[in-house]
Parts: C-alpha cells; sequence; structure tokens
C-alpha cells in the first residue's frame, strides 16, 4: 500500500481543489462577510500546497528511514503479501450486514474465527476464539452496559 | 477546603474504586501488548465510558492511559520493541541493559521513574492549571483560533515525519470534520447525499478504526510477533533509591521537561520521551555511554512521559485543546458528561476537579504495586500469540463503535477509517496529527469564522491583541520551521563552499 510521493502529492492536490470548489459551491450565510464555504476553501488551498510539496518531494529528507524490526532470534521473517490487510475492514462490513440477521453470536463468532485463522492461528485456538470471544463481548457489552445485541438466529439462554 | 472535601468523597464511590483498578489492569496488559498503544487503549474505553459516572469515566481514562504509557517500557526492555510509541525513544537503551543481563534495573527504573513522573505532572497540574484558567477568561476567540492552530502544529512537529506530510495530514483532519451540517451555515456540508453522514463523521469510530482496526491489517501483513522465552527475574525495586539519589538532577529536569512538553498543546508522552532522552544525552557527562545499556536516559526520559501524560491535561481543561491524543479523547468523555471545559470549571465543578487530581495521584501510586505483578506475569502475556489477542480486539472495534449511537453506520466508519489510517501511515503520514484535526475542527473553524465576522473579514485584528500576537507569532513559527531549518542549512554549505 506504498505509494511514491508523486501519487501522493498529486491526490492531495486533487482533494484539495475539489474541497476548495466544493467549498465556494456552498451558499453564504446572508449579510455576513463570511459562511460555511470559508474554511472549505482555505483547507483545499493548503492541500493543494501541500500536495505540490510533496510531489516534487520537499521535505522528503525529514523522514525517518524505514525500519526492519528485528526478531527475536535475528532473523529477517518475510512479510505476506498485501492482500491480508483488506481482510479487517472487510469482516467488519460483514458485521454491518449479517448481524440484524445471523445475531451478535454467530456473526462474531465467525469474525473471530476468520480474524484468528488469518494471524496464522492454530485450529485449536480459532475455535476456542470463535467460542469465547462472542462470550466475553456480549457479557461486558450486552449484559453490564445494556446494548442492545441483535439475537438473530442463536439468542444466548440469558 | 469544602470543595477538596467533596472532592475525596466522590473519590471514595464503590464504582469509581472499581473503575480505578479495572482500568488499571487493562491498561497494563494493554500496554504490554506491543503493537497497542495507550491511546487506542483509551480508545476502546470511551464507548463504555457512556454507561458510567462522570468521575468513573474519567477515572479509567486516566489511570489506564497511565498504566499503558508504563507497560510499554516492559516489551521495549525484553524484546526490544516498544508496546507504546512513548517508550520507542529509550527502547535501545532498555534492552541493552537486559543483554547485560541487568533486566530487572531497567524495569525498575521505568516503573519507579514513572510512577515518580506521573506524580510530579499531578502536583504541576493542580499548580499549573488554576492560574492558567484565569488568565484564560480574557480569551477571546482569536486567542482560542491561535491556540487552537498551535496546537494542531504541534501536532506536526511531533511526528517524525515530513513536516509537509504531517500538515497535510492535519488539514485532512480538518476537511473530515467539515462533513456534515454542524457549520456556521448550518447547510449540508459534504454529505453527498448520505443521511447518516448529516450529522458528520462521529469522532469516537473514527479514532477506533485509525488505531485500532489499523494496528489489526498491520498484523495481518507483518512478520508473526517475537516470542520471548520464560525469563526469571530478581528484585524489581532494588537500588531504585540509589538510582534516585545518583540521577536526582535528571529525574527533575525530565519531570519539568515532560510536563512542559505536555502542556504544549498536541504535544504528548512520545515527543516527551525523545526531547527528553536527546536533552539527557546532550548534558550528560558520559554520553558516549547512551545507548550501551546506561540507566541515565532511562530515567530522564521515562520520568519524563509519565509527566507529559497530566501535563496534558492542562490545555484539555482549560481551553478544550488537547495536549495529546489521549486527552483530545477524554475532552469528548469530559463534554458527554457535562465537564464541558473551560476556565470556568476550576470555580464551578472545583470538588470534581479535586477528585480528579487525587484520582492522578492513586493511579501512580497504584501503579507500582500492580507494576510489580505485571512485570513477574509478563511472559505470560507477552507470548499470547495476535491469532488470540487481534479477534477480541477487532470485536470490541465493531461492537464498541456500534455501542456510542446504537448505529450501524459507525461500524462502516471504522471500517473505512481503518483503511485510512492504515494507508497513511505506510506512506509516511502521521495519523495523529489527522485525529488532532478531527477532533479540532470544529472549534477552529468556529473561531476563525467568528473572528472574522467580529473583524468584518479582515486579518489585521488577528494579531492586534498581545496574547494573540504572540500565540500567532508561535504558530506561525511552528508552520515555518522546516522552512527555517533548510534556510540555516543552505547559507551554511554555501558559507562552507566559499571558504572551501
Amino acid at each position: 500500500m506504498q505509494f511514491s510521493d508523486r501519487i501522493n502529492g498529486g491526490f492531495l492536490v486533487v482533494l484539495g481543489v475539489l474541497a476548495a470548489y466544493g467549498g465556494s459551491l456552498l451558499p453564504p450565510v446572508p449579510g455576513q462577510p463570511v459562511g460555511p464555504n470559508i474554511f472549505p476553501i482555505v483547507i483545499g488551498v493548503g492541500l493543494t500546497i501541500c500536495g505540490l510539496l510533496i510531489a516534487f518531494g520537499i521535505g522528503h529528507n525529514f523522514e525517518a528511514e524505514e525500519k526492519i524490526e528485528p526478531t527475536a532470534d535475528g532473523s529477517a521473517v518475510a512479510t505476506r503479501s498485501m492482500w491480508w490487510i483488506i481482510v479487517p475492514p472487510l469482516l467488519l462490513l460483514f458485521y454491518v450486514f449479517a448481524v440484524e440477521w445471523l445475531g451478535f453470536v454467530l456473526t462474531s463468532a465467525i469474525i473471530a474465527f476468520i480474524t484468528s485463522m488469518s494471524l496464522r492461528g492454530t485450529l485449536k485456538i480459532a475455535i476456542a476464539m470463535a467460542i469465547a470471544s462472542p462470550l466475553v463481548v456480549h457479557l461486558v457489552f450486552a449484559k453490564l452496559l445494556r446494548v442492545p445485541l441483535p439475537a438473530g438466529l442463536l439468542p444466548l439462554p440469558w | 477546603m469544602d470543595a477538596i472535601l467533596e472532592g475525596l468523597k466522590l473519590v471514595a464511590a464503590t464504582d469509581v474504586l472499581i473503575a480505578l483498578l479495572v482500568s488499571a489492569v487493562y491498561g497494563l496488559i494493554i500496554g504490554a501488548i506491543p503493537g497497542l498503544t495507550a491511546t487506542m487503549a483509551t480508545a476502546l474505553l470511551v464507548p463504555i465510558t457512556f454507561y458510567l459516572s462522570p468521575l468513573a469515566a474519567i477515572t479509567t481514562i486516566v489511570t489506564a492511559s497511565a498504566m499503558a504509557i508504563f507497560s510499554g517500557d516492559i516489551p521495549g526492555c525484553l524484546l526490544r520493541i516498544p508496546g507504546t510509541p512513548a517508550s520507542a525513544a529509550y527502547t535501545d537503551e532498555a534492552y541493552a541493559l537486559t543483554k547485560k543481563g541487568q533486566a530487572e534495573l531497567a524495569l525498575g527504573a521505568s516503573l519507579w521513574f514513572s510512577a515518580l513522573g506521573g506524580i510530579f505532572g499531578t502536583i504541576a497540574l493542580m499548580i499549573i492549571a488554576p492560574v492558567l484558567a484565569d488568565f484564560a477568561l480574557s480569551f477571546s476567540t482569536f486567542e482560542y483560533f491561535w491556540l487552537s492552530f498551535l496546537g494542531l502544529m504541534c501536532a506536526t512537529l511531533v511526528a517524525r515525519s515530513s513536516p509537509v506530510k504531517a500538515v497535510a495530514s492535519a488539514l485532512i483532519g480538518l476537511l473530515i470534520a467539515c462533513i456534515g451540517m454542524e457549520n456556521p451555515g448550518g447547510t449540508p456540508r459534504f454529505t453527498f447525499g448520505v443521511t447518516d453522514l448529516l450529522g458528520g463523521v462521529d469522532v469516537i469510530p473514527a479514532l477506533v478504526g485509525v488505531f485500532a482496526v489499523s494496528e489489526v491489517m498491520r498484523a495481518m501483513a507483518g512478520p508473526p510477533a517475537a516470542k520471548i522465552g520464560h525469563k526469571s527475574l530478581g528484585s524489581i525495586l532494588a537500588g531504585q533509591l540509589e538510582l534516585t539519589k545518583k540521577y536526582w538532577r535528571q529525574m527533575t529536569r525530565g519531570n519539568v521537561v515532560g510536563t512542559l512538553v505536555g502542556v504544549l498543546p498536541g504535544a504528548g508522552a512520545d515527543m516527551a520521551a525523545w526531547v527528553c532522552y536527546a536533552i539527557s544525552k546532550r548534558f550528560s557527562k558520559t554520553p558516549e555511554k547512551f545507548g550501551t545499556g546506561y540507566p541515565e536516559g532511562l530515567v530522564e526520559s521515562g520520568a519524563a512521559n509519565n509527566a507529559a501524560l497530566a501535563g496534558a491535561w492542562v490545555p484539555a481543561l482549560i481551553f478544550g485543546i488537547p495536549g495529546d491524543t489521549i486527552t483530545a479523547i477524554a475532552i469528548g468523555v469530559l463534554y458527554m458528561k457535562g465537564l464541558n471545559p473551560g476556565p470556568t470549571l476550576f470555580t464551578e465543578k472545583a470538588s470534581s476537579m479535586y477528585a480528579i487530581y487525587v484520582i492522578f495521584m492513586l493511579a501512580n501510586i497504584l501503579m507500582i504495586p500492580l507494576g510489580i505483578i505485571m512485570i513477574r506475569i509478563t511472559t505470560k502475556v507477552l507470548n499470547a500469540p495476535q491469532s488470540a489477542v487481534m479477534p477480541l480486539i477487532l470485536l470490541c472495534c465493531a461492537v464498541g463503535a456500534f455501542a456510542v449511537g446504537n448505529n450501524l453506520f459507525a461500524v462502516v466508519i471504522v471500517a473505512a477509517f481503518g483503511i485510512i489510517g492504515y494507508v497513511m501511515e505506510a506512506n509516511g503520514f502521521p495519523v495523529a496529527a489527522m485525529v488532532l484535526g478531527i477532533i479540532m475542527g470544529s472549534m477552529v473553524e468556529q473561531s476563525l469564522v467568528t473572528s472574522l465576522i467580529k473583524s468584518d473579514g479582515g486579518i489585521m485584528p488577528f494579531f492586534d491583541r498581545p496574547i494573540s500576537a504572540v500565540l500567532a507569532v508561535m504558530a506561525i513559527t511552528a508552520l515555518l520551521w522546516p522552512l527555517f531549518f533548510w534556510l540555516i542549512k543552505r547559507v551554511r554549505q554555501a558559507t562552507a563552499r566559499a571558504t572551501a
């Protein structure tokens, strides 16, 4: 997910221009010199300037060198494919769409199981987490804090 | 005097004491796990504070953050992986001591000087806050504008990355704060027709996403966590009194500088530790020993980060301007609980203020016994596999964000900010600056627009009032310092070339 500073800067310029343009379209407060438009315009201009500076590599020499964190035994372990990072956000979206229908216990058990397995967990740990974590979270949030968690297909007996 | 007694009575309530103990244990555990920061511990606590009494809510935040900042030193010392960013400054030093077989000395120093630093910071908070509050009563929107601007700029200084990227991060945060109807015109702004965005982007789900979900994402892509074998440790506190006697000057300097850095809006414990480690090395009689397992720098910076934690509450309580990311979250909780930050807090809610001071003291005193227990069982916590910790964190993110408003859209925000936080961090944009931007956005805008209306669109009144002018100079210097730095370097190079 690392982009070149050209792309980072370019993105910020586009964002800044859009923010300033979007801001300038907002209706002013009648009878006042300023309204809801001024702040987005100022931010937009600032972002555009920052974007240009970044694209031209200004300020780059302040950045700390990328450090490779040593492991306990000193060996370097290869990092994994970047695609893994999309798992947690997808699981959260799964929660949003499934929780009303499946209920909290089943949804969170699935999420816990997949998270655990994708983090190189053993089947034993993953199953244990799938059983234990919904119960713990339910106990804290639903029982103690009275957050209404949907029961869905598998309501807890208490 | 009555207010003090009243404050003590408030603290003695059962729910407050339970909150103190539970959040202490929680903070110690989160802080000790590498990758889980004190800020994240606080962000995950917020949904729970909704259901607590005002003082119990503040107690959980104060205690959990103090404990997490200390226990972040533990993995740094044993594994050379800082548990929280605030420990990063002296991780190499502590690890070098461990390699020399003096792990208990390093851990003991972390614990002992953390607690002393925290107590010093609290006393400073008790003294500075009321004085500054008196002073702050005369502040107008111009001062508030510059003060919040200064806070944002300091946040960009803290980040050890490109200053341009840090400023850009803060601006992105401010832009996110623009979303919604809460603006001077009351018109929907940048909502793109999404009803859920009319109320703006909620800060808590954004925080949870940036600080917690992005961490789970990093764990997915990164190498498996390092393991630590069983370590037996000797007496933890032995030798600490000697160290205190030997390095009392360094300790005091660390406390004072740490508190001051904390009071500075936007700069918190991380910055305090880095600054104090550098100062310690600069003024040491034996700077060559730094980095080889020498306790001097450890004493100074370990004392500093905990002192900064209390110092950060000064601007938070008086101006509602966060001293660091933890108080940024705490401010939200203060508003929610009717303890609106402001100079009048010290007169109208004096007993609550005293109660908060007492909580700070108790938390730092409690840190010593609980910290010793934590160090003893630490090998077990550190060996907990990511595959067992992260599922629980992810579920707490989802349910915690939902609990804030019983709204599933908050969970979508969490996911979105997880991605934003991850991508920004991977590209060298400091996320803390963005978070402060989101939190302070409405304050910056309100003070800017009100000031502009007062001045009829003119810029000069922003510099007319004396305090406002001083703050303006500070803020603009903070914005432009990298330019000065660069110019000085160019001039030096030019003169060097001319003489050669």
